[in-house]
């Protein structure tokens, strides 16, 4: 069998599975964007094997019949070795001319594209992008065209290793580690288990399709999103003042949020109200992701290179991705040269980000570049200010457990019991340790004392069984994490007032919900409870949790199949799906699973508390 | 003491045991815990658990997974509650949470307090002296996989209490033999049907079995 399609198109009929010939390395970018790339010639890496195949994502796309079985075959296996195992052909390879089969090498480029990032010396995009990734192609099904890229395919010219040492590198080469182009399984696994849940959870995320496994723990992670831009695409060329890379980029990304039904409005008057368009939808989406970050405790390292995240708010690299079980809100990841931002610093970051969009949008329009500043009080940062404000608000009202419909009731009618509520309610979530901040694993942080997920949920069901109010004492009993030491917990007069403040508010907004509803008391408190013991469950995943079970996973995968993979990763996913009106699940666990995936929520219930 | 044992099957299925458990109550706008086998998805047995029990007016309940920590505040209101239901689930897993959770003397207290206990097929099989019924027999038991040797219960009453039972021979020839040898009284219930234990009065509701040395009885 010749290890590469030459001629994909030729045999779309014959095929089981035509849409995967369609990730052939084609994509409108690298026509689009002439400047935003960079191709490669890619040949077929031996000795690979499917070691995870996303089926639900792939008939999501496409790629499966909707009535696939979740079931492995050779020949899908085959078609996933022939369209994902390969690596680039690089600047090394070249000027050392090496010479592969001709029969290995892919009939098409494949492209890195060029973004901005902080750690090149550069620091203006010329010499940063994708440095182990290309992208595949793009797949169109439902009304929806994917984009689809692959991690771990090779060294290309724009990591940071290559301009910093200012030489090429070859692929593999041990004396470098993420220069060298490879990725790992492991880090597949991570994105996939953390991805799956954030998805169901309302993130939007990059999913991961596929993982292709080599050799010493070696893979390619193959990662699909509607659309895989980032702000860093536009900042590179924004910093170089090129406008004619810059304008085609805009065009490209506006065209398929348009393709894509993404946008409400998808005709404009004019150029201007395009761009601004753009600087507003991004302003509405950074402002509600930072601040779902915020309450959902997401440690997403947002800097001003625009990195880390893609233009919808999605998450993509989730190597520094984390989910903290309390409101750790000092926490710094140490990345040796200097220290990340912390949960709270994010929204500044976001800002900044909306910021460099209105600067994108005046420069397209008026042909000329303005200094940033110009644009500090632009009226698409109030836009974020408020959005973000929106978002803080219902967030809190959702963790309550009140329904969308009688969230606008009181973000309508009581918003200042609203506001207040958030107020008293970030006096705990943000009271810290008297302990300070220490070294942790991999940075430093300051323990948060409470655990409000805890009283969220157990509060609607107590005042159901009580009928009254609970003592600052046992409000406590309740709140306190495992962190809080004695001296955290004391109660002093103002610690007292915020409890009864706290409680009253939560009563005012249930009284005036069942006033508008018709409803009595008790039964809105039942609906709550209900609710809210969902998505304030007790043991809900966080970064630490998702590392063991990684750890865990790659020790069982000798014997663990792809599908068994799949499975587990499924069933994992519903487990920590916290939405409220969600369907009955029934799901039945093979009994060799059912072990492992007790090992797993273990794992969860352990970390529940952490980083 | 005041127990209802529910072999399993559906709302309708529970309609004369339901009752009985709402007379048992005999109060108004009781307190009603939910404690589930296990807390994955126990969100959503609890949900149906109030569904059903909503439509008897019972609108207070509070949902008690004790597979995972707790706080003393919630375990208190617990306490406090008029009737607790022990849902269905792995057995053996189930005893394991409990005993862990410390939980088994704290049951039988409240029993004995003249709380109103109720259990759905593992939740029954906990209120006898062991749970020797979820072991056996061989071809219908759970999978003991908490490894648990140690199979004493809540011991509320003197027999063991089978669930979804079917009226078979091969059920009729195990149960048979091991009243037999080891003298023990087994009831046997099928779905639908269990037991209502009221102070000294055990009553029988729906076709229920009883095995006693090696004979079987039927009744209602």
């Amino acid at each position: 069998m010749n290890p590469v399609k030459k001629s994909p198109v030729d045999e779309i009929g014959k095929r089981s599975y035509p849409a995967f010939s369609r990730l052939n390395g084609e994509h409108p970018f690298k026509e689009q964007v002439p400047q935003g790339r960079v191709e490669y010639k890619a040949r077929y890496k031996k000795g690979g094997k499917v070691s995870f195949f996303n089926f639900e994502l792939a008939r999501e796309m496409g790629l499966l019949a909707k009535n696939h079985p979740e079931k492995m075959n050779p020949e899908l296996e085959r078609e996933i070795l022939e369209t994902f195992s390969l690596v680039i052909i690089n600047e090394y390879d070249v000027i050392n001319n090496i010479k592969f089969p001709e029969d290995e090498i892919h009939p098409h480029t494949y492209m890195a594209t060029r973004y901005l990032q902080l750690q090149h010396p550069d620091k203006s995009g010329r010499t940063s992008g994708d440095g182990r990734t290309v992208w595949n192609g793009t797949v169109r099904h439902n009304g929806l065209t994917w984009d689809v890229s692959s991690c771990g395919t090779g060294g290309t010219k724009l990591s940071p290793a290559c301009n910093i040492n200012k030489k090429f590198y070859q692929t593999g080469d041990p004396s470098i580690s993420y220069g060298c182009g490879l990725s790992e399984v492991s880090e597949g696994l991570e994105t996939l288990f953390f991805s799956e849940v954030l998805g169901r959870n309302g993130f939007k995320t990059e999913r991961v399709l596929a993982i292709v496994e080599y050799d010493k723990g070696l893979g390619i992670n193959i990662r699909a999103n509607p659309n895989l831009m980032r702000p860093s695409h536009f900042f590179g060329h924004l910093k170089q003042n090129n406008f004619q890379t810059l304008k085609q980029v805009t065009d490209y990304y506006i065209h398929r949020q348009i393709e894509n039904k993404a946008w409400e409005q998808t005709t404009f008057k004019n150029d201007k109200e395009k761009y601004y368009y753009l600087a507003s939808q991004v302003a509405r989406e950074f402002a509600e992701v930072s601040a779902k970050f915020e309450d959902e405790y997401i440690f997403c390292w947002l800097d001003w290179d625009g990195d880390n995240i893609l233009m919808d708010g999605g998450i993509i690299d989730y190597g520094s991705i984390r989910q903290f079980g309390l409101f750790h809100a000092e926490y710094r990841y140490d990345d040796v040269q200097r220290y990340s931002t912390t949960i709270l610093e994010q929204r500044q970051k976001a800002k900044y980000i909306v910021q460099c969009f209105a600067q994108i949008a005046d420069f397209l329009t008026t042909g000329k570049k303005k200094s940033l500043s110009h644009f500090r009080r632009h009226q698409v940062l109030e836009q974020f200010d408020k959005h973000f404000a929106n978002a803080k608000n219902r967030n809190l009202l959702q963790k309550m457990g009140f329904k969308k419909k009688q969230q606008d009731f009181l973000l309508q009618t009581q918003l200042p019991t609203v506001t207040k509520f958030r107020k008293v309610y970030s006096y705990f979530e943000r009271a810290k340790s008297k302990r300070g901040v220490y070294k942790v694993a991999d940075g430093i942080n300051r323990d948060a004392i409470f655990c409000m997920r805890d009283i969220m949920r157990e509060l609607p069901q107590i005042y159901l069984s009580r009928e009254s109010l609970l003592s600052p004492e046992d409000f406590t009993e309740i709140i306190k994490s495992s962190y809080a030491k004695r001296t955290d917990l004391k109660l002093t007069v103002m610690r007292k007032r915020q409890v009864n403040r706290f409680q009253n508010l939560y009563m005012s907004m249930v009284k005036a919900v069942t006033k508008e509803y018709t409803q009595s008391q008790g039964q809105f408190l039942l609906e709550l409870t209900m609710r809210s013991s969902v998505i304030n469950r007790y043991d809900r995943v966080t970064g630490d949790s998702i590392t063991y079970i990684v750890d865990k996973v790659q020790k069982l995968r000798p014997k663990l199949s792809h599908d068994e993979l799949y499975q587990l990763a499924q069933q994992f996913a519903t487990y920590q799906d916290l939405d409220p009106d969600q369907k009955n699940v029934t799901t039945i666990i093979a009994p060799r699973h059912k072990t492992i995936m007790k090992g797993f929520y273990s794992i969860v219930r352990d970390c529940r508390e952490g980083l | 003491m005041k127990l209802v044992l529910y072999s399993g099957g559906d709302e309708e299925d529970n309609l004369q045991l339901d009752r009985a458990f709402i007379d048992l109550l005999g109060k108004k706008n009781p307190v009603v815990t939910f404690i589930p086998s296990s807390s994955y998805l126990s969100e959503q047995e609890f949900k149906s658990f109030v569904r059903h029990y909503s439509k008897f007016k019972i609108t207070r309940f509070i949902h008690f997974p004790v597979d995972v920590p707790f706080d003393r505040i919630l375990f208190q209101e617990v306490m406090r509650s008029d009737a607790i239901h022990l849902a269905g689930g792995n057995t053996f897993y189930f005893l394991n949470s409990l005993r862990k959770s410390k939980l088994i003397k704290e049951l039988r207290t409240f029993v004995q307090k003249g709380g109103l206990l109720t259990g759905l097929s593992a939740g029954a099989i906990l209120m006898t002296e062991n749970v020797e019924m979820a072991a056996n027999p061989q071809f219908d038991r759970d999978e003991n996989s908490v490894n648990i040797s140690n199979l004493s219960a809540l011991n509320l009453v003197d027999f063991a209490f089978f669930p979804h039972f079917k009226n078979s021979a091969r059920y009729d020839t195990f149960f048979k033999k091991f009243t037999r040898d080891t003298k023990k009284v087994i009831y046997a219930c099928p779905d639908g049907a269990g037991l209502v234990v009221s102070g000294a009065e055990l009553r029988f509701v729906g076709s229920c079995y009883a095995f006693s040395n090696g004979h079987k009885f039927s009744i209602n």
